[in-house]
């Protein structure tokens, strides 16, 4: 508890003020809120005429590194893939590991957001524009990353079923065929889903903007949205609809993704667990990237009032829950490959757990399975730069994951003369990073434009709760 | 120039212009009877075009003027798409074996072996295979030079007639001719004319891999020169020591054929034993029963007391134990047993292996003795005359024919420090190399392929070479040269090798000639059998005692560049060398007990040193060497190679040819070697994969090593096409040397990577050949497997394209469709025999090779595809067309690998036919599929591999 008071101090420090400590017995929306308030701080952050200046120094970081990411890519299609460190028998390298990695990432908003909508969960209403924020330029970056991966990207689009001159259609019994459906499907549909919800708001910032261009910008963006009883009658069964749409598609875009691996007969793939393995990771890398980013961004512009220790306690849980989850999908690899008895699956489990590479491995259970154990505490899921700690940790080490899984599967593979090894190359870093960048550019346009936190759902979350007792 | 600097309207004007015509005449001999000829116009003007551009208007910014007609009346026998095929021979240090060279529209494409050749048997070796990529090298001479400035033809003329001069005014005093072997009838007749009419001139034959030894050692067992014809098919039980004779011994793709013959006992009455004694690891010592390692002072003891217990019947102490078996062996198979002794053992070894072989009844039997094929002298001590001769300054006139010794000579010689005492000399050779920078005049020399010559096999018959193609630049006939020495208007190539075969023919000289031209072989020339008889004292030839030195250096030909001649050649560079699995490299072999002691891992830089000389070279440890030697591969390092080879690797040259004791030490420092080899050196399921037995095992139990019942299926899917396409390959019968994985790379135009894209493993070989080792590292047994796409039934790869770009065809085949392809690379990762390759880079773009050298029916692929074996599809594609012409079923197709296979370890054809061979193989009860759990159904299986070591309850006698 010694840094409680010490982020206390820093809070006072801070330009925006005001903050508090998450508590324990923390209501979903602190009180003292009110419609109009809630309203106005949300509209304020957007409407600002100068940006703060946490918000340019953060942007730096981010424009280099898209700019690498930029420099990367024109260099990756003039020279080809053999700038990465890809070689004959890990022909897959850094562009499916980022790829899993990115969607997994993505999959955690669309399932707080779409899943906890369903289940009429309260205290969603806080973080779902966050989540989904994070869900579209995470899947974006995971996006962007099977067409670099191929070796004439230029031809990615003949994935797609068309009538052609060629008469041929892609082949329907490769999983990465589904693969490539999966993340359109999904993409497309996660952008959807934000902009439906961020409409109401936009109509209300229209409403708001004092500059004509803003007015303009806005007014274009909310689609002629005026909060008439037929639009939002329209407005609620489309959400929903939509929102029924997205929660199966979490599963199903990482199933899909585990299928990728799992269809294949190569060794330490080839396992029916893999597609629940996928969905366990995705949710806790999912959970711990929203956690990274609510908790500065609750700092920054004091959203102390809506995001609360009950969101803290929450987030936590769920982030347990599925390192569990996970640990027991590690635990099922482990048993199932020295079940079977395959000697080639063998050989690379134990070169994993304790070959060259196995430091790896061991941090990849380290910090997706040990640390988060800390987050049974009832304390320390109040603890905010603990917190923050293991989200990093987790979100390095859902990274080794994905590295584990593709580059040391592929070194040990059936027949020993085909064994090799991976190195990145600098331009494997570049791509890596330069998605990083890209993220952060997008997570931090969007918190200056847009607003932060759904201000209609929460609208509905004020008017209810005198009913609900304010002290809950 | 100034002759064609004017201005002219058409090339018909400019073929009036005398001044012109001389000129062109002169550089293009074919030109003068074109021109004669009014019909032949066509052809004249070709010579002219190709004339302008060597006179340096070709590279002019304006075009001619006029119009140009194509040739539309296509030589008769070319018919656009076919191929057509010429006979030849590849000679390699002297010795001759038959190839068969495939043209298309005129340009050779690839190499192949010719069946009617006794060397060949329609096999090829590396050397043959990769001659193709040598002739289109980019980096050959092209250009006479003086003192590295360029010259021209009438320049050399002029000075060779001062030459010829002074050389008959001193009788040929101070003149020398440097060459390598020679077994050229038409080379030896014209060099007997020159020192007939020159009486003091001198003519040394040297090469750097020496096989003065074996001549040797024949002069002091039969008292004249006679050469070894082996006939392992008919020996049961073979001793090798130290022996070369499936690698590089002349004849070695007939010996390999014939023991391959008895080495699967599926189809041999009785399995060959073989036993093999050396100090590193030989392709022999691969494949034999019993293989031993014995350092020199214990070979020593070895050869000691095999002569004393098969000639004296008495027993030696010292020997290891075994010694005893292999002579009980030995002489219990009288008149079956063969002892062979490779080129690095002393002459007296060799001579008491005679006396040995003469009393096991081998004569007339297993071997066979002829009258010497080369021309018999003793090379190292010639060359160190040549070198004092040209110190002392008595040579005045020195002409080296393609010979390398300022890179190749001993080191202790100091060739290249004599050379610059000699006012005139002259370096005919097809690339330029350090002693063509080093000497006076450099002359490009005509390629075998472009010129006329001859040469003769390891059995004396003769192979008339005709020139494959028109010269590609401006080279000089080896025979044209010889005689410039003697006349200033010598006849041409064509001239002198007929003229040589016009005596020999007699009469039928046409029509001999054209027969010879057209089998590739001239029948009724090999030698005949040598009358010699045992000289009484060639038993008692004691071999000198070894030198007590702790560490003995061995200098070995590096198995693909050889002498280094082959260094500029990169299919070979980036061969991965039989044992080491190395590339474009050549690091000092040493024992793993050393390494251990040196605390040695592969890489670490190690300093050889003898006398005060040194090489620091990296380390690389090799399994079954004996641990008092260091292997130092000769052939790399060169500095004036080309811009494949120069600098590649280390040259040990220098450490050669010095006396003192040798000492190896560990320096610092580590560099990576581009090995294509990355597990454990020492695998515990190598049985899982190359599945192997000993005979008696095989007896007791012949099913065991087959697959068995295929596992169930849920669904399976039949090509309905009229063939089934597939393969065996034999694990008896392959020794690891690599012919078809380079006759793989010719065919199918597979781009080389470089070592660094080795080193990043990303070799593009569509063939590899996988080596494994079984037992201890100090002394493993080793196999071979060569491994190329299965073309599973149930292919994995087929499942996993997301465009389909890899499917099956009707014969069964798993194609792979180039140009569909975007470069997932699924198919790799679900592919379990890793035999797709990847084209990270554009790697045929980047190629130093002109796209006339590639082979036109495979497409070249560009970056971003996947490639794979395609079971030789252009040539399945071809045998289908030629059965459809015909209305017949479609027949006999030969792959690329198979047809180089000296042992016929590949047998390919169409499975359905139960009578085909491969139906037969596939029959065999050792076939067997590779990872056969993983259900594939491949359509390349193998035959396990069966060992016939000595029975342990056997007694003496057999």
């Amino acid at each position: 508890m010694t840094d409680i008071p010490a982020s206390n101090a820093r809070h006072r420090e801070s330009p925006i003020g005001g903050s508090r400590p998450p508590l324990l017995r923390d209501p979903v929306v602190l009180p003292g809120s009110s419609i109009g308030s809630m309203t106005d701080q949300i509209c304020a952050i957007t409407l600002r005429e100068r940006a703060f200046l946490w918000w340019w120094i953060a942007m730096i970081p981010a424009m280099v590194l898209t700019g690498m990411l930029v420099a990367a890519i024109l260099y990756l299609f003039y020279a080809g893939v053999g700038i990465w460190g890809i070689d004959w028998p890990v022909v897959w390298g850094f562009a499916i590991i980022n790829y899993v990695w990115w969607i997994a990432i993505a999959s955690g908003g669309t399932f707080i957001s779409a899943l906890f909508f369903l289940t009429k969960v309260e205290w969603r209403t806080s973080l779902n524009r966050i989540a989904e924020t994070m869900t579209v330029f995470a899947a974006a970056c995971a996006g962007i990353y099977p067409i670099l991966h191929l070796g004439r990207p230029w031809l990615f689009y003949w994935l797609f079923p068309f009538p052609n001159t060629m008469t041929l259609w892609p082949q329907f019994r490769s999983p990465l065929l589904w693969d490539f459906f999966a993340i359109f499907t999904y993409v497309a549909s996660s952008i959807l889903f934000w902009y439906l919800g961020l409409i109401p708001d936009l109509a209300t910032m229209r409403d708001r903007a004092e500059a004509r261009r803003k007015q303009i910008l806005y007014g274009v963006m909310a689609l002629g949205f005026r909060g008439s009883d037929r639009q939002w009658r329209h407005y609620h069964v489309t959400y929903g609809v939509l929102a029924a749409i997205m929660a199966p598609l979490v599963i199903s875009v990482h199933s899909i993704v585990g299928l990728d691996f799992a269809g294949a007969a190569t060794v330490g793939w080839h396992s029916t667990e893999f597609p629940p393995f996928f969905v366990f990771g995705a949710l806790l890398s999912g959970f711990a990237m929203v956690l990274l980013l609510v908790i500065p961004l609750r700092h920054l512009l004091s959203l102390e009032d809506f995001i609360t220790g009950r969101h803290f306690d929450i987030l936590c849980k769920m982030l347990l829950v599925s390192s569990l989850c996970l640990a027991y999908a590690y635990m099922m690899d482990a048993f199932t490959i020295f079940y079977g008895g395959d000697y080639a699956d063998r050989t690379q489990f134990s070169g994993k757990i304790s070959g060259s590479y196995a430091v790896v491995y061991w941090v990849t259970i380290l910090l997706n399975v040990v640390l988060p154990q800390l987050m049974w505490f009832r304390r320390l899921r109040l603890n905010q730069t603990l917190i923050m700690l293991v989200c990093f940790g987790v979100i390095v080490g859902m990274w080794c994951e994905r590295y584990t899984i593709v580059v040391m599967s592929l070194r040990r593979t059936h027949l020993a003369s085909a064994w090799g090894d991976f190195h990145a190359t600098f331009w494997d870093w570049a791509t890596l990073f330069g998605t990083v960048g890209l993220f952060g550019l997008g997570i931090l346009l969007c918190v200056r434009f847009l607003p932060v936190i759904s201000m209609f759902e929460m609208r509905g979350l004020l008017q209810r709760r005198p009913r609900e007792g304010e002290n809950r | 120039m100034s002759s064609l600097s004017h201005q002219w309207r058409s090339l018909e004007q400019l073929a009036e212009d005398p001044d012109f015509v001389t000129r062109a005449v002169q550089e293009f001999p074919g030109l003068a009877e074109a021109l004669a000829s009014p019909h032949d116009r066509r052809r004249a003007l070709k010579l002219m075009a190709a004339a302008i551009t060597m006179a340096g208007l070709g590279g002019c910014d304006w075009a001619p003027e006029g119009t140009l007609i194509s040739a539309v009346r296509a030589p008769s026998n070319i018919v656009p798409g076919l191929p057509n095929f010429y006979a030849s021979a590849n000679v390699l240090d002297g010795y001759a074996t038959g190839v068969v060279v495939k043209h298309q529209m005129g340009r050779p494409i690839k190499v192949e072996g010719n069946p009617r050749h006794p060397a060949s048997l329609g096999a090829t070796d590396v050397f043959a295979q990769a001659q193709l990529l040598d002739f289109y090298d980019p980096d050959r001479a092209w250009a006479i030079t003086v003192h590295g400035s360029p010259s021209d033809q009438s320049d050399l003329r002029t000075e060779l007639a001062a030459q010829r001069a002074k050389i008959a005014e001193s009788r040929g005093n101070g003149f020398r001719i440097l060459t390598g072997a020679i077994t050229s009838p038409t080379l030896t007749r014209q060099l007997d004319a020159l020192l007939a009419i020159y009486p003091e001139a001198r003519w040394i034959q040297w090469q750097a891999i020496s096989r003065d030894n074996v001549a040797k050692g024949a002069v002091l067992a039969y008292g004249k020169p006679v050469e070894l014809v082996l006939k392992l098919d008919a020996a049961d039980v073979i001793f090798a020591i130290d022996s070369d004779l499936l690698s590089s011994a002349p004849g070695h793709l007939r010996f390999a054929r014939d023991f391959a013959s008895r080495r699967n006992p599926t189809r041999t009455q009785k399995m060959s034993r073989v036993y093999a004694v050396e100090p590193t690891p030989t392709l022999s010592g691969s494949v034999a029963d019993h293989r031993f390692i014995a350092g020199p002072d214990e070979l020593h003891m070895v050869v000691m007391a095999l002569a004393a217990g098969i000639l004296e019947g008495s027993a030696l102490s010292g020997p290891p134990d075994w010694v005893g078996q292999v002579i009980a062996d030995l002489t219990a198979n009288h008149g079956r047993a063969l002892v062979h002794v490779g080129p690095d053992q002393p002459p007296e070894t060799h001579a008491l292996v005679h006396a040995i072989n003469e009393k096991l009844g081998a004569r007339g039997n297993t071997l066979e003795l002829i009258a010497p094929v080369a021309y018999p002298v003793e090379q190292a001590e010639e060359l160190a005359d040549l070198v004092k001769d040209m110190r002392t300054g008595k040579v005045s006139t020195l002409l080296i024919m393609d010979s390398n010794p300022a890179y190749a000579a001993p080191g202790g010689l100091s060739f290249a420090a004599a050379l610059k005492r000699v006012d005139f000399s002259l370096t005919l050779t097809v690339l330029p190399n350090e002693t063509s920078q080093a000497t006076t005049w450099a002359v490009p020399m005509a390629h075998p392929w472009e010129t006329w010559s001859d040469g003769r096999a390891f059995d004396g018959t003769a192979t008339i070479l005709q020139p494959q193609a028109l010269p590609l630049y401006d080279p000089v006939s080896i025979h044209t040269m010889l005689a410039l020495f003697t006349e200033p208007a010598p006849a041409a190539a064509l001239d002198a090798v007929q003229a040589t075969w016009k005596t020999r023919m007699g009469e039928d000289f046409e029509q001999g000639w054209r027969h010879a031209l057209a089998s590739g072989v001239v029948p009724g020339t090999a030698n005949s059998k040598s009358d010699v008889t045992l000289r009484p004292d060639a038993g008692r030839q004691t071999p000198p005692e070894p030198a007590n030195h702790p560490l003995t250096i061995l200098f070995r030909p590096d198995p693909h560049l050889w002498d280094g001649r082959y260094a500029n050649n990169a299919w070979l560079q980036e061969l991965p060398r039989p044992l080491t699995k190395l590339t474009w490299d050549n690091p000092l072999l040493v024992a793993p007990e050393r390494a251990e002691q040196l605390k040695l891992r592969n890489g670490d830089m190690i300093c050889l040193s003898v006398g005060d000389a040194s090489v620091t070279a990296p380390a690389w440890i090799m399994p079954g060497q004996a641990a008092d030697c260091v292997v130092a591969l000769l052939g790399f390092g060169e500095q004036h190679a080309g811009t494949v080879g120069s600098g590649a690797g280390f040259d040990f040259y220098p450490l050669a040819g010095r006396a003192g004791a040798p000492s190896l030490q560990k320096v610092s420092g580590h560099v990576v070697l581009a090995c294509t080899d990355h597990h454990n050196l020492i695998f515990d399921e190598t049985r899982e994969y190359v599945r192997h037995a000993t005979l008696a095992e095989y007896n007791k139990n012949p099913q065991a090593l087959a697959t068995g019942k295929p596992e169930p299926h849920l669904y399976r899917w039949k090509p309905k096409g009229p063939a089934a396409w597939a393969m065996s390959v034999d694990l008896n019968a392959c020794i690891g040397c690599n012919a078809c994985v380079v006759a793989c790379q010719a065919e199918n135009n597979i781009p080389v990577v470089g070592k660094e894209e080795v080193i990043r493993e990303r070799e593009m070989h569509w063939l590899r050949i996988d080596r494994y080792y079984e037992g201890s590292p100090i002394d493993p047994d080793s196999y071979f497997q060569p491994v190329l796409c299965m073309h599973c039934e149930e292919a994995p790869c087929e499942t996993v394209c997301p465009v389909g770009a890899t499917v099956h065809d009707s014969e069964g085949i798993n194609v792979m469709v180039y140009n569909r392809c975007i470069g997932t690379r699924f198919c790799s990762n679900n592919c379990p025999y890793k035999v797709r390759r990847f084209n990270y880079f554009a790697f045929s773009h980047e190629e130093q090779r002109p796209p006339e050298a590639r082979n036109p029916d495979v497409t070249v692929r560009g970056r971003g595809v996947m490639e794979k074996c395609s079971f030789c599809l252009q040539r399945i594609a071809e045998a289908r067309i030629a059965a459809d012409r015909e209305n017949r079923p479609v027949g006999e197709v030969r792959t690329a690998c198979q047809a180089a296979c000296p042992t016929q370890a590949f047998t390919f054809g169409n499975m359905a036919d139960p009578d085909s061979e491969v139906a037969k193989r596939k029959r065999s009860l050792l076939d067997y599929a590779l990872l056969a759990d993983q259900n594939t159904r491949p359509r390349v299986t193998y035959e396990a591999r069966i060992r016939n070591p000595k029975p342990p309850n056997e007694g003496n006698g057999g």
